[in-house]
């Protein structure tokens, strides 16, 4: 009997010892999201990349904490004064990355990026997630992108060409505004969708890199160049010759798309997540395509690109795991997030399998995947006042309060 | 009970949780406000701190610069104060003399212009949006008019006369509750006699009514002076964008937009030295009246 039970409790405290082992070869990983809310599009997505993410690696255990956006943002730099911030986290790309990158909180990760990773994401899109020579500290899980919604149904009605280029844009307009249809729309007095016309038609005009250059105000850079007259110039061509709504300047967002929803307007310049709004009989009178030539050279170059992603911090415990769980959390993400409809891909995966796909948005990523620049908007890429004023002098050339070239005096001040 | 009340201690103590209170969410707050409109602005990366700068944000707030226009913010809050103070009041004391007068309905009326004071302003705004938006352009059109270029709400010419009217009509029927209150509690002898002395109805208003009820007129006229500089929800949801033609705000795009904390806090600073000044010209203005009248009275009296 003696001998059984030291047996049993020889037996007991092996097995202690080996659960011991495997306790530790388990690492616990602090994560922090967004999507907080049961009804954001991409709550579904994380927490099916979550449940891939545990499947795959068993040795990983996550802590995820959720926030609210804004709430996360301010927590976010609040941890980041005691660094304190959790081992693997949701961030915005651009200027409010290079906050945390500039005080030392966030690590870079091209040591760990093989170039067999690296052809697994779209090109392009870490722009905004590089800085410090070359130096990655973000990994993108989506992209954004503007493009030119044309209502194919109307197209064909007054037998009018998709344009692809500027005068076939004017003739569209003309073609329509004779048939007595608005040819666009757009919701003036929330002033940022007037910047995604004005955004993409200063692209055309000024080219990737003039425009990267204002929006990130770098060295040198200006406003006062024939490009970005003439690209105002061109919205200004657009206002006058009836393009927008009479009342454009006093309509809401919302109330600017109701009568494209209704099937009563041809085009729309907007972002990638309005595919998501179109019913699905709508997806199927739209197409969604890049935004016309106008023969500059820059015709192929895209505003939109990558503004979000996740990072690891510079102190992570383990940063391998850490490293580990950004990339699966940054891939798997896009890939779920693209069948949920909730964004484009980041990463190239192959979709021919799954179906029930919105067709509007898969447009939008078979055209923007051969994109030779994809450039954040203005009102992101600039910050605080600069932003402000880029959205208010933009609406005050809509209401025609000032002409293209005041325009570009007034965001020249922002160089002051 | 009275015994406690004349007692200092007891006073204090039932005085003490407010004082506290206010204090707290008031008080330390003004000063605060003036603390931060003193300092440089918070650079953009995290950690760094500010410096003082005096009175540098006060300067800037009144160099007026294509795309900086505090002096034209406050003229546009004083001008819709005037029309607070020559339309809103006066229509308001006309609407309270006729009800005053015991006109048939005259609880329902009484009800009926106070609605809007309890209607949301949010409600207000977007009633008002509609009426912008598609009543009066659909009047417009039955008389073959012009629309204002981009609409009553865009045009830069009609747009805060388009936020300040809803506001006016709004509190129309706070005032009137006021003064209408402040009537019926004039003794009920003064009338009669005026009114066996064969006094007019205008008569009466001008050198009974008026006069009797100058305390109610100067709370009413304080109301509107400071409602008018610290306007804000009405135009902020009318208007729907970031706006910076009324002082509130400006001082709320310069701190929530722009994230400007130091000059929004001197702007603001400007809105609470704004509406302790014209409360106190307000108290001069009255005091010195009353001061007249009680020694006119007593003059009166004497002969």
């Amino acid at each position: 009997m003696k001998k059984l039970v030291s047996l049993v409790l020889a037996l007991a405290m092996l097995l202690s010892l080996t659960a011991a082992f495997a306790e530790d070869e388990v690492v616990t990983l602090k994560v922090a999201s967004i999507w907080s809310a049961e009804t954001e599009a991409n709550r579904k997505p994380m927490l099916a990349t979550l449940d891939e993410f545990a499947a795959a690696y068993p040795n990983i255990k996550l802590e995820v904490e959720w926030y609210e956006a804004n709430a996360w943002k301010e927590t976010g730099e609040t941890l980041a004064l005691s660094d304190s911030l959790p081992d693997v986290f949701y961030w915005n790309a651009g200027g409010v990355l290079w906050n945390l990158v500039g005080s030392g909180d966030i690590l870079a990760l091209n040591d760990y990026l093989t170039p067999e990773i690296m052809d697994r994401m779209e090109p392009g899109l870490l722009a905004d997630m590089t800085f410090n020579e070359g130096k990655i500290y973000q990994l993108p899980y989506t992209k954004a992108a503007s493009m030119l919604y044309c209502n194919t149904e109307l197209f064909d009605k007054y037998s009018v060409k998709i344009p692809e280029t500027w005068e076939e844009l004017i003739t569209a307009i003309e073609t329509f505004k004779a048939n007595g249809v608005t040819p666009m729309t757009v919701g003036g007095a929330d002033q940022w969708p007037t910047n995604m016309y004005t955004d993409i038609i200063a692209l055309r005009f000024a080219g990737d890199a003039a425009c990267r250059a204002a929006y990130y105000k770098h060295e040198g850079a200006t406003f006062m160049t024939q490009d970005w007259i003439d690209g105002m110039a061109a919205f200004k061509q657009l206002i006058d010759i009836g393009a927008f709504p009479e009342d454009a300047a006093s309509l809401t967002r919302d109330e600017s798309e109701v009568p494209y929803f209704a099937g009563e307007i041809p085009m729309y310049v907007h972002g990638q997540w309005f595919s998501g709004s179109l019913s699905p009989e709508m997806q199927q009178k739209v197409k969604a395509v890049k935004f016309p030539a106008v023969g500059k050279g820059y015709d192929n170059q895209y505003m939109g690109g990558a503004a979000e992603g996740f990072s690891v911090a510079a102190y992570t415990e383990h940063p391998d795991e850490a490293f580990t769980a950004c990339q699966f959390f940054a891939e798997n993400l896009s890939k779920n997030g693209y069948i949920a409809g909730a964004g484009l891909p980041a990463w190239k995966y192959d979709f021919s399998g799954i179906e029930g796909l919105n067709p509007v948005m898969a447009q939008i990523k078979e055209a923007t995947s051969t994109a030779d620049s994809m450039l954040l908007w203005g009102n992101t890429a600039l910050t605080g006042e600069d932003a402000t004023l880029i959205g208010d002098t933009v609406y005050d050339v809509l209401t025609g309060e000032i002409t293209p070239e005041q325009w570009c005096e007034d965001m020249e001040t922002i160089f002051e | 009970m009275k015994r406690v009340l004349s007692n200092k201690w007891s006073i204090a103590v039932f005085v003490l949780p407010t004082v506290l209170f206010f204090t707290y969410i008031v008080i330390i707050p003004i000063f605060k406000s003036f603390y931060y409109s003193l300092l440089s602005e918070i650079p953009a990366k995290v950690g760094d701190a500010s410096e003082f700068v005096w009175f540098e944000n006060y300067i800037k707030m009144f160099t007026p610069g294509r795309r900086n226009d505090f002096p034209g913010a406050v003229l546009n809050s004083l001008t819709y104060a005037a029309l607070s103070v020559f339309i809103q009041l006066p229509f308001s004391l006309l609407i309270a003399l006729i009800l005053s007068t015991g006109i048939k309905g005259e609880s329902t009326y009484r009800n009926v212009f106070f609605i809007p004071v309890v209607i949301s302003s949010v409600v207000i705004s977007l009633l008002w949006q509609r009426i912008y938006k598609d009543l009066v352009p659909a009047i417009y059109n039955i008389f073959n008019l012009a629309l204002p270029k981009n609409g009553f709400l865009a045009n830069k010419d009609t747009k805060l006369m388009a936020v300040f009217i809803p506001n006016l009509w709004q509190f129309v029927g706070y005032h009137v509750l006021l003064m209408y209150g402040a009537l019926k509690s004039i003794p009920t002898d003064v009338i009669e006699a005026a009114t066996v002395d064969g006094a007019s109805a205008p008569r009466m208003a001008l050198q009974i009514q008026i006069p009797m009820i100058k305390p109610m007129l100067k709370v009413c006229l304080s109301f509107s002076l400071i409602g008018s500089f610290k306007l804000f929800d009405t135009p902020w949801i009318l208007l729907e964008r970031a706006n910076k033609q009324l002082p509130a705000l400006s001082m709320y795009v310069e701190m929530f937009s722009n994230h400007k904390y130091s000059y929004a806090s001197a702007q603001a600073m400007f809105i609470v030295f704004e509406c302790l000044a014209f409360t106190m010209l307000l108290n001069f203005i009255f005091k010195d009246r009353d001061g007249i009248e009680s020694r006119k009275g007593r003059r009166r009296l004497a002969a």
